[in-house]
């Protein structure tokens, strides 16, 4: 039992080791209390900067686009609240499978992989940035992600506003459409507050009037958990909406115009002779400019951009086309006022017309026999105006072409605007070089040859036969609310006045009425009750040799382009329409259908007094 | 022979240290998870309920009678060993570990008992072993046989922070026990030259952890995450804290584990510098109480046992300080009394009971024979 006895009266041994580890006990708790000193004393201010990143986010509040209204009042442009998918690339924890598991849920606006290297990106030089990678959610989609929040930390849902445009693809080219700024964008911008992100106009009134649509973006200051979610708000300065602007385009008329020229490729432009305001403006084949809203996939950009009609180009304003007949009345009007053919003077037409070894043939084979001024222009008669070419010569025609506002910059106010080609002696000295020859002339007598124009200069050319001389500029912003409330109108502005005959103009109108009502070329766009004045144009895209083939039994890519412009009522026109359908055939029977619904669109709701005594 | 009565005998200082120290847990639980939304009943009202139960648990230890420790601590220990053996058979995985046994609504560790149950067997070992001049090496051998099998047991879980606390209080007891310093030396230095060996052993996420640890820049969003989070927190507290459920780091939920491993990050974000040097002066007082104590035992078992629980919180304190100030890698050990957890509470409470119970002993008349043994014939 002695070995069990185990008392002691504190036993030194035991004590001594009992202070060592007491003193192994303070020194740890001395380094413990140093390190804490360091952490929270000496380096504090460092960790409560991280701490305070840690929390604080500063989210951008997108300042809502401007609405784009037409002449009614209705809203062709406008801003909707959309539920976006947005990624704020410092809260993303594990990138891959995050990205695996939205892929399930949404379609991002561009591949995959695409948003995995933008976020990447974003990590690295702008890791506090929001990143929207999918648009318009659904709302089941919504409530997916939440219900997945934990696994997605980085990702919110947030409403953003988006831009929508009403009437789709009726007004694609005219609108344009927006887009994210590009990082050039930003960089060449005047204005300072355009970040990443943001949308800017990117073609069309959108890009031409950015400046006025797009707002003020605001800002919040919030604080957010390590999820990244909003927790409390700590701070906020409001956005600002974008100003409006009001349009002088017609909708009705604008998606009549649609209609009417259907899947055709060409435009139809209707314009108020007096004012020179834009009443529709479509380009065919058009594009959806949602679908640039929500972010264009490479797949749709090739599409668009491969096709071979070119959807993206605004044929009313970039495609140039040779007028063909629509060019003879500014060749008679040419005529009269440089005094060198009276209206009664006639001409025999058998057919062709032979100069020096070359023969022109006339679209009637068999011929007009014997015509004046007045017959040439409702029959179209080439031969007439074979003679007449030659006659009057190439710059007296240039001149009161141009004038007349062919062949020039019309000064829409849209972007991209081609000039097109009213040749004249100079033109060809300067540009190849060579001389004047007369069968040129010849040609230009029916709108072939070297001359090529845009249908908005077409139509502004008609225009001023309308008015009588006053060419006046196309316009089609009528008034800004810009975003400080101030309204700003614009009047119209008349280019110039020319000193035409008014005698020799009221002939050209009655001949073009007699075009559309006088057993001419132009029937099929006949109204009843309103005399519609206009001209056929047939404008060839390749000489065919021989025998005379129609147009609808060949190729489509060497068939006419069709035109047909025409005003009304004739005696005092109170809209000119322009259709030139690419590849279309024959102007009477392609394009003269479409200016006659437009027009019966635009006359369904104005009432016509009775024809001025002097008219039809 | 006449004695004092057991309350006569309590160690009051010890059971009101534990007790502040458990308020300012408590307060701080409530900070560190007053946002979550976690089911049922809150946290912090379970943590009350665990100091209760854990003063509860302090008493009945105290209370015991003289002598039973010692007497049960061989059976205490084959009962917890049995329990680590179901753990691994039949325990509840969280986080990649097996550690916790369920029973009822609660679940506990084990292991968190087995670091008693060690410290009782080896003290009642090295109370049979001492003799003055030191302990050799011959004796030492079967104290880590004694440790070795729960250590393992641990190590399965897998859980290496707890399995090294046994390595600790295996360590600590020795250097009490008087084991010679120079077979402390030998074991010392190859335990170090063991080191890269376990290397080997280790999975996956823990060597990630040793080399996060290392660099924790290394990977800051993910194996780095906990470190450079909880170094903002306890930095950004700066000297005076940004004031009580003011943290940012922890309502906003960037800490992990806020209300358990790292609840001392919550509690210094808050209270600054100076609450940090408060909290620390109660766990330094409360280790030197227990060395205290250890010394003055005049009993070989009950010094000694004093002496592992003494190591056996230290242990706890610095590895999770060092952990949440960035010295240390990763590892679940919680604090004493501040974290939040059933099984920490009431082992914390049951191992200061049990020092209560022991350092009864330094009343006992010498030779009076007055342990509850019974007396000498």
């Amino acid at each position: 039992m002695k070995s069990r006895i185990r008392k002691r009266e504190q036993d030194p041994d035991i004590t001594r080791r009992s202070l060592i580890l007491l003193f192994v006990a303070f020194g740890a708790f001395a380094l413990l209390l140093g390190r804490l000193y360091w952490l929270q004393v000496v380096e504090s201010d460092r960790y409560r900067d991280l701490s305070e990143n840690n929390r604080l986010r500063l989210r951008t509040v997108r300042a809502p686009r401007g609405l784009i209204l037409d002449r009614k009042g209705r809203a062709i442009a406008e801003t909707q609240g959309s539920f976006d998918l947005v990624c704020s690339p410092v809260d993303v924890k594990n990138l891959e499978s995050e990205i695996d598991l939205l892929s399930e849920i949404v379609e991002f606006d561009v591949e995959d992989s695409e948003v995995i290297d933008k976020i990447r990106r974003a990590k690295r030089t702008n890791p506090y940035s929001g990143i929207t990678v999918a648009r318009d959610l659904r709302f089941e989609q919504v409530s997916v992600i939440e219900f997945n929040r934990e696994n997605l930390p980085g990702f919110s849902v947030l409403v953003e506003a988006k831009r929508s445009y009403p009437y789709g693809t009726a007004f694609a080219h005219v609108l344009g459409y927006v887009g994210e700024a590009s990082p050039e964008e930003i960089e060449q911008s005047e204005d300072d507050s355009l970040e990443m992100g943001d949308l800017v106009g990117k073609y069309g009134l959108e890009r031409l009037m950015d400046g006025e649509l797009r707002g003020v973006n605001g800002g919040r200051k919030v604080e957010v958990d390590a999820a990244g979610r909003d927790q409390r708000l700590v701070e906020e300065v409001p956005s600002e909406a974008g100003g409006a602007v009001h349009t002088s385009l017609d909708a009705d008329l604008q998606v009549t115009a649609q209609e009417a020229l259907g899947n055709r490729a060409g435009a139809v432009i209707a314009l108020a002779p007096r004012t020179g305001e834009v009443l529709a403006f479509y380009s065919g084949p058009s594009f959806d400019p949602n679908m640039f809203t929500r972010g264009i996939r490479k797949a749709e950009w090739q599409a668009l951009s491969s096709d071979p009609r070119k959807p993206m180009q605004n044929k009313g304003l970039q495609g140039t086309y040779a007028p063909g007949s629509t060019i003879k009345p500014f060749l008679a009007l040419a005529a009269l006022e440089a005094k060198v053919q009276e209206k009664g003077k006639t001409v025999l037409c058998t057919g062709s017309y032979r100069l020096g070894n070359r023969v022109f043939r006339c679209w009637k084979e068999k011929g007009h026999g014997v015509v004046d001024m007045y017959r040439a222009i409702v029959q179209s008669c080439d031969v007439y105006f074979y003679t007449l070419g030659l006659k009057v010569g190439p710059d007296p025609l240039a001149k009161l072409e141009k004038d007349a506002g062919l062949g020039t910059i019309t000064g829409v106010d849209l972007p991209g605007e081609r000039k097109g080609l009213v040749p004249d002696t100079e033109w060809k000295r300067t540009v190849s070089k060579s001389r004047w020859n007369d069968y040129e002339s010849v040609l230009l007598g029916i709108g072939q040859g070297a001359i090529h124009l845009t249908p908005l200069g077409m139509t502004v050319g008609y225009a001023a036969l309308g008015t009588g001389g006053e060419v006046m500029r196309p316009s089609i912003v009528s008034k800004v609310i810009g975003k400080d409330g101030k309204i700003r109108t614009f009047a119209p502005e008349t280019l110039r006045k020319l000193p035409w005959v008014q005698e020799n103009v009221e002939f050209i109108r009655k001949a073009l009425a007699g075009v559309v009502n006088d057993y001419g070329t132009g029937g099929g766009a006949k109204l009843p009750g309103i005399v519609v004045g206009g001209k056929t144009g047939t404008a060839q895209v390749a000489s065919v040799k021989g025998k005379m083939i129609k147009s609808e039994d060949l190729p489509y890519e060497i068939r006419d382009h069709a035109w047909f412009v025409a005003f009304a009522p004739a005696d005092d026109p109170q809209i000119v329409v322009a259709a030139m359908v690419e590849h279309g055939g024959h102007g009477g029977s392609a394009a003269a259908p479409i200016v006659k619904a437009v027009m019966q669109e635009f006359f369904r709701t104005r009432t016509v007094g009775p024809p001025r005594k002097e008219g039809a | 022979m006449s004695r004092p009565s057991k309350w006569a005998r309590m160690e009051w200082p010890l059971l009101i240290n534990a007790l502040a120290l458990c308020a300012i847990g408590f307060l701080n639980v409530y900070s560190g998870t007053r946002v979550h939304g976690v089911p049922g009943t809150a946290l912090v009202t379970k943590q009350l309920i665990w100091i209760l139960l854990g003063v509860g648990a302090f008493f009945a230890v105290f209370l015991l009678s003289d002598g039973f420790i010692e007497e049960t601590a061989n059976g205490f220990f084959i009962a917890v060993l049995l329990l680590l053996v179901v753990v691994l058979l039949a325990g509840k995985v969280r986080g990649g570990a097996q550690r916790w046994i369920a029973i009822g609504a609660f679940n506990f560790q084990p292991s968190e008992f087995a670091k008693i149950a060690v410290t009782f067997a080896l003290a009642r070992y090295f109370s049979g072993t001492y003799r003055y001049g030191g302990v050799g090496m011959r004796e030492v051998f079967p104290a880590i046989g004694l440790v070795l099998v729960p250590f393992l047991l641990v190590a399965l879980q897998p859980d290496l922070g707890s399995a090294g606390v046994f390595l600790f209080i295996l360590a600590g007891m020795s250097v009490v026990a008087c084991v010679r310093w120079k077979v402390l030396a030998v074991f010392a230095g190859s335990a170090a030259a063991a080191v890269p060996l376990l290397w080997f052993f280790m999975k996956e996420y823990q060597r990630q952890r040793v080399l996060t640890f290392l660099n924790p820049e290394l990977d800051p969003l993910g194996a780095g995450y906990h470190v450079i989070q909880s170094k903002i927190a306890v930095g950004s507290g700066g000297i005076i804290g940004k004031g009580y459920l003011q943290g940012t780091q922890g309502s906003l939920r960037f800490l992990p584990e806020q209300h358990t491993d790292f609840a001392f990050a919550v509690f210094s974000e808050e209270w600054g510098f100076l609450g940090s040097v408060l909290l620390l002066a109660l766990f330094l007082l409360l280790v030197y109480r227990l060395f205290f104590l250890t010394a003055r035992s005049q009993d070989r078992f009950a010094s000694f046992a004093c002496g592992g629980i003494a190591v056996f919180f230290l242990t706890h304190i610095a590895i999770n300080l060092a952990m949440v100030c960035g010295l240390f890698p990763v590892v679940g050990i919680p604090l004493p009394f501040v974290s939040y957890g059933g099984s920490s509470m009431l082992t914390g409470m049951m191992a200061l009971g049990a020092v209560a119970n022991l350092s009864r002993s330094r009343f006992t008349f010498q030779g009076g024979g007055g342990k509850g043994r019974g007396i000498d014939s």
